[in-house]
């Protein structure tokens, strides 16, 4: 196999396109990847906004009911894994589950320690540094927001439950959303990707193959098979139509054999009339 | 003097004799670098897997890449790595290409194990390395093969023709005319 010419013209071939398609590929599935992350943590991000818009007015109010009332509508929307609020001592305030409100939160815990890992806690992240992944119970994948819920004129000032002007953060908002949607996106993505790699590859592979065989491995077996039927029948003409370099081979081959031809008719003549 | 007469064909014999046995080791050790050169690519590819399997296990020895980040200051972007990995992969392909075109005997699977070991070191610096590991996997798998071809079609051809060049040194005593197309 090594040594024919379409072994060692196609395994090159093949070991490059299918490696360099390989390396695209999953470069440009982790760039894909990369882009639909960042566009759920925005839409996390988005939404975390949207739920401190709404218990805004809740909260200055102190109105506990309708602050649980919001959690709980918002947690039951589809896609949505958990809704908490936690207070700057990290009691769960308000939780979509109703057995976590009340509870004492670990600072150390996952999601809490991005801030806390010091003595004095970071105030402000990014929109990236909010975010956190893990498996649920169900063994699915979440992504969770942590964002605070920063101190205003109007809460320092209301009248009905006072947070001290120099208080920066009053809480934080955890929110989780269930990313099976966002996986089951980048694993059709995945599969498309596959097909059309795979597609590339075979239709590369045949094409080399092809243009192999008609413009060098036919030629070359005319000429072999020329060569081989020469050897009986020495008035044999040469093929034609055969590439430029092919043709001027099966020429000289031609001009030999006839000069071959000629010698040995001299021989038989000079033998037989020295007889 | 009759007795210088009759040694000296004997010792120009010897002559002959050593010349050729000089020729047939000399034929005899490039044939044994050239099999032992073959094996070069093969050598490489190992240690690629090598690296890729510390890779693959997080670099265990190395600090924690927040730590290095901190005495080092920040690493590239992942998307500037792979783009770099890209550029890199393809030229050292076409590179390859070039060499088994040209027929050159040329020693470069080693570096590109340090290269691609460095394009491992700054995934896991850049953070990336679970996204990015088998594209770098990939891409050094592609090279090296190609690199390790390269060098045993090379190796092959030459030991064939040192074979024929031993086979007409037996022969005639003498090594053929150096062919031109020769490198």
């Amino acid at each position: 196999m090594f040594d024919r010419i379409a072994g060692r013209a196609l395994i090159p071939v093949g070991i490059v396109v299918t490696g360099f398609l390989i390396v695209c590929f999953v470069l440009l599935y982790s760039a894909i990847k990369t882009v639909v992350v960042k566009d759920s943590i925005g839409h996390a991000n988005n939404l975390a906004g949207i739920i401190l818009k709404s218990t805004r007015y809740a909260m200055l109010k102190s109105d506990r009911e309708l602050n649980s009332a919001i959690v709980q509508n918002i947690s039951q929307q589809k896609g949505v894994e958990h809704v908490r609020i936690f207070s700057q001592t990290g009691i769960v305030a308000f939780s979509s589950n109703a057995a976590e409100v009340n509870r004492q939160v670990d600072k150390k815990a996952e999601g809490c320690i991005l801030c806390h890992a010091k003595n004095e806690p970071i105030t402000t992240l990014g929109n990236m540094e909010k975010a956190r992944t893990f498996k649920n119970r169900l063994g699915e994948d979440v992504l969770a927001i942590t964002t605070p819920i920063y101190n205003e004129p109007e809460c320092a000032d209301a009248a009905c439950h006072v947070h001290p002007a120099s208080q920066k953060v009053l809480g934080t908002l955890d929110i989780g959303l269930s990313q099976d949607a966002t996986l089951s996106s980048l694993s059709s993505i995945r599969g498309e990707m596959v097909l059309f790699s795979l597609l590339t590859l075979i239709l590369t592979t045949a094409g080399v193959i092809a243009l192999l065989k008609m413009i060098v491995l036919q030629p070359m077996r005319k000429l072999q098979e020329y060569t081989e039927r020469s050897e009986s029948d020495s008035q044999l003409e040469h093929p034609h139509n055969l590439p430029y370099e092919l043709d001027k081979i099966a020429r000289s081959f031609y001009f030999i054999r006839n000069k071959l031809a000629e010698a040995e008719q001299h021989t038989v003549k000079t033998d037989a009339n020295l007889r | 003097m009759e007795q210088a007469d009759n040694n000296q064909p004997v010792t120009a014999g010897t002559t002959v004799c050593d010349t050729r046995a000089t020729l047939r080791q000399g034929l005899l050790d490039e044939i044994q670098g050239l099999k032992r050169f073959s094996n070069r690519g093969l050598w490489a590819l190992s240690l690629f897997l090598g690296v890729s399997t510390l890779a693959w296990r997080n670099f265990p020895f190395l600090p924690r890449p927040e730590k290095i980040v901190a005495s080092l200051g920040p690493p590239p972007t992942a998307q500037i790595i792979s783009l770099v990995l890209i550029l890199y992969t393809f030229s050292a392909i076409i590179l390859s290409l070039c060499r088994m075109m040209a027929n050159l005997r040329h020693r470069s699977s080693f570096c590109h194990v340090g290269y691609l070991g460095v394009f491992y070191l700054f995934y896991y610096l850049a953070d990336g390395l679970a996204d990015n590991y088998w594209a770098v996997f990939g891409a050094g798998f592609t090279i090296l093969l190609m690199e390790s071809y390269r060098i045993w079609t090379f190796c092959n051809d030459n030991i064939g023709k040192k074979n024929e060049q031993l086979a007409y040194l037996e022969r005639t005593g003498r090594l053929p005319l150096d062919d031109p197309n020769d490198t």
